[in-house]
């Protein structure tokens, strides 16, 4: 049982399989810095197959749930932490209490190494604020499901903006009803109407400031 | 200098004029849209949500529980922005369709049941659902939260016998107002609850009374829902019940099975009356499931529940919410013209259109984003547009993706919509 096979039963949601090979691997003094890495670049692959239609909400779904199965037995062994690609401060905005699409997001963007500071739901815009402030983030994640968050994104977009903290921060909000116009319309940085995409997005910018 | 009158301006003029012509026009044009014949123009499918309260003046707290302040606002609302047919929800209500299952064995009131509303969740005090000015501020829109109230061992149990099981485990876990079963607290949260059924069942008559007498009209309207829906709205939540596929599927399917009687009763409780009696269900697990969980634990008992139904002489009218292209096909196998498809928001809106056409009622077109960030002239040329595309073909219903639009959507946009419906829509 190797790190390859893990990779294969990840991408193959077989979830017994993971978690046994996890353990097998730690067992055996395998690495956990590496059982993590193996966990992300199948994520990623789970990603592109979502992207490409092969995968569903059903199967990023599983994928999470899998991803915090394999950190609860393997994270307790880590020896020091590993340093995060990122940081980005996610919630559902003021006035929806709607959480699966920002969930999948936390764990996918977890997935794939950032740091995520989850205000929860129904968060206004001021609560997005004062977490900039605290947490500094590179990213902020706005989440809706409901037509009436879009009109609260735009507000906490605008209630950054005020707080002179816009040009510190990309955003992208997400959710099964924002589009391009929405985007335009909130004046969010990028929109996504999934969680893998939005990952993706998200390491892109990650990508982009290292490059800087 | 007067304004010049727009299409909407003269249609509103013509319900005052002439309501009964006019309620006789939508109801010829919505039935044969219905049956995928061409009618005299596209119908246009009304509007509703946060954007009723600001244009009245009234809050969610208002719309869900204050019945004097409801009337004048929907009647003006519905008088300024007329449609050929649409769902007001007035009081507001909530998915509540495990109160039906709960009391599918009763005709006489389980599809009265089956919505939630405001003043029954202040006796359930269920956990499902948040209220305006009860968790939730006054000006919030009222949300359906669902959650986890079964256990994944407890699918046994449920499979054994659904509707006991819902009353002796269910309702008491998710339901706090109702305290134990067979309690004083019990026996007497029922008795309120229909009592304020009754009380909001004759507003509602009323309303509809008056409504219609202002030229708009109405079909017989009976429940159904997809089996899955169940479990994943009200027992195990969506990505609960998503699991469940994955790791307990014989018992996920079995659940489903013994869903589809109590759910055909709830349906059947209003007898199909010719010529047009539709049953409604607003599908929700759809867009999430890969077509292969789809074909194997959704499609085919929502699809026995369609079919049943049609084959009584009802039609369907379902909500596929979020993207349904990837199931599309399967509509296919059911009988054609056996009823209405409202679609929110599929990748290629033309694509579902020319794949469905001529077999299925359409509903949809308009992206609601357009109608929120949009201009009056984007909204015209959208419109036209797609009307150029779906014509000559009958069989289409012009509406967004929901029909809810958010307080700032303008009131300019709103009548742009109408307007092109009125202008293009023309056979």
């Amino acid at each position: 049982m190797s790190l390859k096979d893990l990779v294969e039963a990840y991408i193959d949601l077989d979830e017994e399989k993971v978690l046994k090979i996890a353990e097998n691997l730690l067992k055996s003094g395998g690495d956990p810095a590496e059982i993590i890495e193996a966990c992300r670049s199948a994520t990623n692959i789970i990603g592109e197959k979502f992207e490409r239609g092969e995968y569903f909400l059903s199967e990023l779904i599983l994928a999470g749930e899998i991803f915090n199965s394999v950190m609860r037995i393997v994270l307790p062994q880590l020896k020091k932490e590993i340093k995060p690609i990122g940081i980005i401060v996610l919630g559902t905005v003021q006035g929806d209490i709607h959480d699966i699409g920002k969930n999948i997001f936390k764990a996918f963007a977890e997935a794939a190494g950032f740091k995520v500071i989850d205000l929860g739901v129904d968060v206004p815009p001021e609560k997005f604020v004062e977490a900039i402030r605290d947490y500094k983030p590179d990213t902020v994640g706005m989440s809706c499901l409901l037509t009436a968050g879009i009109e609260s994104m735009k507000k906490t977009v605008d209630a950054i903006k005020e707080a002179s903290l816009r040009d510190m921060v990309k955003i992208i909000i997400g959710g099964g009803r924002v589009d391009k116009t929405t985007c335009e319309y909130t004046g969010a940085d990028a929109w996504t109407n999934d969680a893998a995409t939005g990952v993706r997005i998200i390491l892109k910018w990650a990508e982009e400031k290292r490059g800087r | 200098m007067a304004k010049m009158k727009e299409p909407i301006d003269l249609w509103i003029e013509r319900h005052e004029r002439e309501p009964d012509v006019v309620a006789k026009e939508k109801f010829d044009r919505f039935l044969k849209a219905a049956e995928l014949k061409v009618p005299d123009r596209v119908p246009v499918a009304g509007l509703f949500g946060d954007f009723l309260c600001e244009y009245t003046g009234i809050t969610w707290y208002d719309l869900s529980y204050n019945l004097e302040k409801i009337r004048p606002a929907v009647l003006k609302f519905v008088h300024n922005f007329p449609s050929d047919w649409g769902i007001i929800f007035a009081p507001m209500m909530l998915e509540g369709f495990i109160l039906g299952l709960a009391f599918a064995d009763f005709p006489d009131f389980s599809n009265t049941i089956r919505f939630l509303t405001g003043p029954v969740h202040d006796i359930l005090k269920d956990k499902w659902s948040q209220w305006p000015g009860r968790e939730i501020k006054e000006d919030f829109h009222p949300q359906f939260r669902g959650g986890e109230f079964m256990k994944p061992e407890e699918y046994k149990q449920f499979i054994e016998n659904p509707i006991e099981f819902i009353h002796g485990t269910i309702l008491p876990r998710a339901c706090p107002g109702l305290g134990t079963p067979g309690s004083p607290q019990w026996n007497a949260a029922w008795i309120k609850i229909g009592m304020t059924m009754q009380k909001i069942a004759s507003f509602q008559a009323q309303l509809i009374a008056e409504i219609g007498k202002m030229g708009n009209i109405g079909f017989p309207l009976t429940n159904a829902y997809a089996p899955a829906d169940v479990i994943g709205d009200f027992l195990r939540y969506p990505t609960g019940a998503m699991l469940d596929m994955k790791r307990r599927p014989d018992e996920f399917k079995m659940a489903c099975e013994v869903l589809v009687e109590p759910i055909l009763k709830i349906a059947t409780a209003i007898p199909p009356v010719p010529p047009l009696t539709v049953f409604f269900a607003p599908l929700h697990l759809n867009e999430m499931l890969s077509p292969k969980l789809y074909n194997e634990f959704y499609w085919p008992h929502l699809k026995k529940i369609i079919e049943t139904l049609v084959a009584k002489g009802y039609k369907g009218f379902i909500f596929f919410e979020g993207d349904h292209s990837p199931h599309v096909d399967t509509i296919l196998e059911l009988p054609k013209g056996w009823g209405i498809a409202w679609f929110e928001r599929p990748k290629n809106f033309m694509e579902v259109w020319e794949k469905l056409k001529g077999h299925t009622a359409v509903m949809g077109g308009v992206p609601t984003s357009l109608l929120i960030g949009g201009t009056p002239e984007k909204i015209d040329e959208y419109i036209k547009d797609l009307l150029s595309k779906i014509k000559p073909e009958g069989g289409f219903i012009l509406s967004p993706g929901v029909n809810e639009l958010p307080k700032t959507t303008s009131v300019a946009n709103v009548r742009a919509y109408i307007n092109a419906a009125l202008k293009y829509g023309v056979y």
